[in-house]
């Protein structure tokens, strides 16, 4: 076997690729040709070398790098396309005029009395807007009133168990006022009339014991548009 | 391979996440590829990024059919360090002895550095030389074998050539490999000598 031949069978030899009757030829070159074991424990060596070789490691951002370069930004998904579709309308200065308007028209619609669900023709009709707006409104008044002689029941019950449990003594309460003779009791009793139609049985009683509480219902003048207003 | 095979159907149906899974997979092997191919950092993660940019553009080429996805990758990979070798070649500067030397009388000897660390950094940067040394065919084969652990079979496919000439090109590059190896220690020998008191 020449020199050249073990060249050309160096890679095959180190890696026990050859058959064993070359395997034996090679063997016997190299026991009696220096040069050419030289030459195999340098290729050897550069074998080892190479693969002893550790990876170059590639620097952390390049991935990231690559993927900018190939698919770009990441694609939104439809959530985020529609955030993105809706976040000019979402700027304060744009949401609060939508949110204001919004909150009218349901103001407008609650008053009007429409329902939405079942839309009948006149409900279009501004003028059944006005007299559903204005029933509305007149029913509102007349609850608030309620609501505020109805608190006067309560102040009365309260002052009137308080005077009870205080001052044993109820005969020298003024309730014997109200039945003083002349005009004062003429003119009085509308006025309880009145407040007892609104307030209940305990205002009649309230304004008999206390005339002067009844008097002042009558200058708030809820009376006289609790007349007019409640049928 | 399966696992391959699943992240590229992913990844054509429009899976951003599975195309970064089959770079988390093989963008270290492709640098690698490169960096032993260039031997420079920038310019290794340069053709790392067009590599992928090429594959990623040219997917849906890909036939399992004629082999692995590594096998396609490293193909494309291989093709593209060689069109890249050919447009640099007139702005390479050819190495010559002499650069050798200056740059063996810049760096120090294995045994200076205080660790063993730097003796091994030492031994890639060495290798690195050497191989710079081959020519393209026989780097390319000894980079496949030796360094990306790829077996003849995958080599021949990469490089298109019978599996015989796989074999040829990496015997004479280990051979050219080994002999350029001694020849950069034969040079640092006389250095250190001189420089010994």
């Amino acid at each position: 076997m020449t020199h050249l031949e073990i060249e050309n069978l160096a890679s095959d030899y180190l890696e026990g690729l050859l058959e064993p009757t070359q395997q034996a030829a090679v063997e016997a070159h190299l026991a009696a040709c220096a040069a050419c074991r030289e030459l195999l424990e340098d290729v050897r060596h550069a074998v080892d070398l190479c693969r002893a070789a550790e990876d170059a490691e590639p620097k952390p951002w390049l991935v990231s790098r690559i993927m900018q370069a190939t698919v770009g930004e990441r694609a939104p998904n439809w959530r985020e396309r529609i955030a993105a579709y809706l976040r000019p309308v979402l700027q304060p200065r744009v949401a609060y005029p939508i949110a204001m308007t919004v909150f009218t028209f349901s103001i407008i619609v609650n008053a009007a009395g429409l329902n939405l669900r079942s839309l009948r023709f006149e409900d279009l009709n501004p003028r059944t807007w006005a007299n559903r707006a204005n029933r509305q409104g007149h029913m509102l008044a007349a609850r608030a009133e309620k609501f505020y002689y109805d608190l006067r029941v309560v102040y009365e019950i309260e002052s009137r168990l308080r005077r009870l449990g205080g001052q044993p003594q109820i005969q020298e309460e003024p309730s014997p006022q109200p039945a003083a003779p002349g005009g004062g009791s003429s003119q009085g009793a509308p006025a309880d009339q009145t407040v007892a139609s609104y307030g209940g049985a305990w205002v009649v009683v309230a304004a008999e014991r206390e005339p002067a509480i009844a008097a002042a219902g009558n200058h708030t003048g809820f009376t006289r548009a609790g007349r007019s207003l409640i049928p | 391979m399966d696992q391959d095979l699943e992240l590229l159907e992913r990844c054509l149906s429009g899976e951003n996440s599975a195309w970064e899974g089959l770079l988390r997979v093989y963008t270290r092997k492709i640098y690698n590829l490169c960096y032993r191919f260039t031997g420079r950092v920038e310019e290794a993660e340069d053709l790392t990024q067009e590599v992928f940019i090429k594959v990623f553009q040219t997917l849906r080429s890909f036939d399992a059919a004629q082999g692995s996805f590594s096998t396609w990758l490293h193909r494309v990979a291989r093709n593209h360090l060689v069109d890249h070798y050919r447009r640099t070649k007139k702005d390479r500067m050819t190495g010559s002895i002499e650069d050798d030397l200056e740059i063996l009388e810049e760096r120090p000897s294995p045994g200076a550095g205080p660790t063993g660390h730097l003796e091994a950094r030492e031994r890639q940067e060495q290798l690195q030389r050497a191989l710079d040394r081959l020519s393209p065919d026989l780097r390319e084969a000894v980079v496949l074998r030796d360094l990306n652990d790829l077996d003849y079979l995958e080599i021949s496919q990469v490089l298109g050539v019978p599996q015989g000439t796989v074999k040829s090109r990496i015997n004479r590059g280990r051979l050219e490999l080994a002999r350029v190896l001694k020849r950069m220690e034969g040079m640092r020998g006389p250095a250190e000598a001189g420089s010994e008191p």
